[in-house]
């Protein structure tokens, strides 16, 4: 075996990586809702922008605050008048998308989805 | 018993770096699946109006038969061959998937999430991919091998959760089962440069000796060290599935947000594969069970700390990094082990039977977490009892005599 390895790891786990991003980007772009989209929704912006602009764009977007989603750069956001994603993204906001059903569970060497964790933090 | 000797001119697509990059995928897809059925609690619960038990006891019962099937598919991988192993497990593990899709009651969620996917995850695991890299790959590469597959199982696990989150919010969680299935049978394709691995007919890696499997496991439970590692992996299995299940719901009574919680989480997984292919380095740098020792006695140290200090969003990032470090280390040295011990012709066998261990300790470590729960009203005693269980594993690792056991010696 004529290799260095940790080379070979680096490059390895690199290029995966690079194939998750694409596939995650294809993702994303499919996953974007239409601007006549309202509703509750994931308001995604660029990492760059502080906390004050994020509320900025969402109040000119007509939003309101739902919840924080814990990454400073995705606001969970809620409108009842239709068009929030659309005004979302013309305000600035790179997209806006359904929210995700990620929960702090880990499946580990033993995946058990625990009920009690869902009762604590749903 | 007598010795083999066994050559093979390799075409390329046999190659070892061939065949360590399918490998490494195979375990990325494996896990990466498996870690992913979280999320589909709600939708699945939902939809059925089932009570959250319904879909956790199925994923419960998966994780009992993945321990069982283990050894089971290592006996057949040591006497037909990685390769149909795995090819037969992406299969099960497909239909365990799609037929997720068409359990209309608890009973046939069991059969499918519970039975098939168990079975699915326990034959096509990265255990039956690291023993054919362990025939396959030279001694001296064997440790770091081993390192990479758990780092790329590892690597799965965080890979999968957000596109998959992803494809359920925006597809639904039927089309979301229907891709995972496909990318589950994607594991037969990269099986195939595996076929050179096929030990059927005796085929044994030369220098080592040949005995039937149930002569290899009869010698494998009567050797001390053998035993020792066995008992040492159930504390693995303990710690890590009490962290996975009761961690985040402990931090939620501390006044830990859930995003912290999710974060922290997040940490241990990535963490995790650093540790997984540092640990890989390590074992085939020195002895593998001072390591593997001083994995357990840190773990100790580390759940002692964490639970004497005031928990903190700060603690929890750096417990969080710590434990994700020391998390599937583990494996390359336990594995290594066993490789040390008994060679490579019936190692998928006796790792199968190891990692049982492992399993009944994560049953154990997620149940009586919650047991203790509700008699106590907290999960100190399962704490403490993790502290007491990491130093007991690290000092049965200590005497294991890591040479090749008498009978496995080629003649």
């Amino acid at each position: 075996m004529n290799f260095h390895g940790h080379k070979f790891a680096l490059g390895f786990f690199g290029a995966v990586f690079v194939v998750w991003v694409v596939v995650m980007v294809l993702l994303m772009r499919n996953a974007a809702l239409p601007a006549e989209a309202t509703g509750t929704m994931l308001a995604v912006f660029d990492p760059k922008v502080s906390d004050t602009e994020a509320l900025r764009i969402i109040g000119a977007a007509q939003g309101k605050i739902f919840k924080q989603s814990g990454l400073s750069f995705a606001w969970i956001v809620t409108a009842d008048e239709p068009g929030l994603a659309g005004r979302l993204k013309s305000n600035g906001a790179l997209g806006a998308y359904r929210e995700l059903p990620i929960s702090p569970a880990l499946a580990g060497c033993f995946a058990v989805v625990d009920t009690k964790v869902e009762a604590i933090f749903h | 018993m007598t010795t083999n000797t066994h050559t093979q001119t390799t075409p390329w697509y046999f190659n070892p770096m061939t065949i360590l990059v399918t490998g490494c995928l195979i375990a990325i897809v494996n896990f990466g699946i498996r870690s992913t059925f979280g999320l589909f609690t709600l939708p699945i619960s939902v939809d059925h109006q089932w009570p959250r038990e319904v879909f956790s006891w199925a994923v419960a019962l998966q994780n009992l038969v993945w321990g069982i099937g283990t050894p089971i598919a290592g006996m057949l991988a040591d006497r037909y061959g990685s390769a149909r192993v795995l090819m037969a497990g992406a299969v099960m593990y497909a239909l365990g998937v799609i037929g997720m899709n068409y359990s209309n009651t608890g009973l046939v969620l069991d059969f499918t999430a519970g039975l098939l996917v168990g079975l699915g995850v326990a034959f096509s695991s990265f255990s039956i991919v690291m023993a054919a890299l362990g025939r396959l790959v030279p001694p001296e590469k064997r440790s770091w091998a081993f390192g990479l597959a758990t780092a790329s199982g590892s690597m799965g696990q965080a890979l999968f959760i957000w596109p998959v989150g992803q494809t359920i919010s925006s597809y639904g969680w039927h089309t979301s089962l229907i891709a995972l299935a496909a990318m589950a049978l994607v594991i037969i394709p990269l099986s195939l440069p595996l076929l050179i691995q096929n030990t059927n007919k005796s085929a044994t890696v030369k220098g080592e000796t040949v005995m039937t499997m149930s002569q290899a496991i009869g010698v494998a439970f009567a050797h001390p060290s053998y035993l020792l590692l066995v008992a040492g992996f159930f504390v693995c299995g303990f710690q890590l599935a009490f962290i996975t299940v009761h961690f985040p719901p402990y931090l939620a009574e501390h006044g830990i947000s859930k995003e912290v919680a999710w974060l922290a989480m997040l940490m241990i997984g990535l963490f995790n594969v650093v540790g997984a292919y540092m640990s890989g380095i390590i074992g085939g740098k020195m002895v593998k069970r001072v390591p593997l020792s001083a994995i357990y006695f840190a773990r100790a140290a580390l759940y002692t700390i964490y639970i004497l200090t005031p928990i903190s969003v700060t603690s929890t990032l750096i417990f969080a990094a710590c434990i994700g470090f020391l998390w599937l280390s583990t494996v390359p040295l336990t594995m290594g082990l066993v490789t040390v011990m008994f060679g490579t012709r019936y190692m998928a066998t006796l790792y199968g039977f190891v990692f049982l261990s492992h399993q009944i300790g994560s049953f154990l470590g997620v149940w009586l977490g919650g047991k203790f729960y509700d008699i106590y009203g907290n999960y100190d005693q399962v704490w403490w009892m993790s502290v007491g269980l990491g130093v007991f594993a690290g000092l049965v690792h200590l005497p294991i005599r890591e040479l090749r056991a008498k009978a496995f010696a080629a003649a």
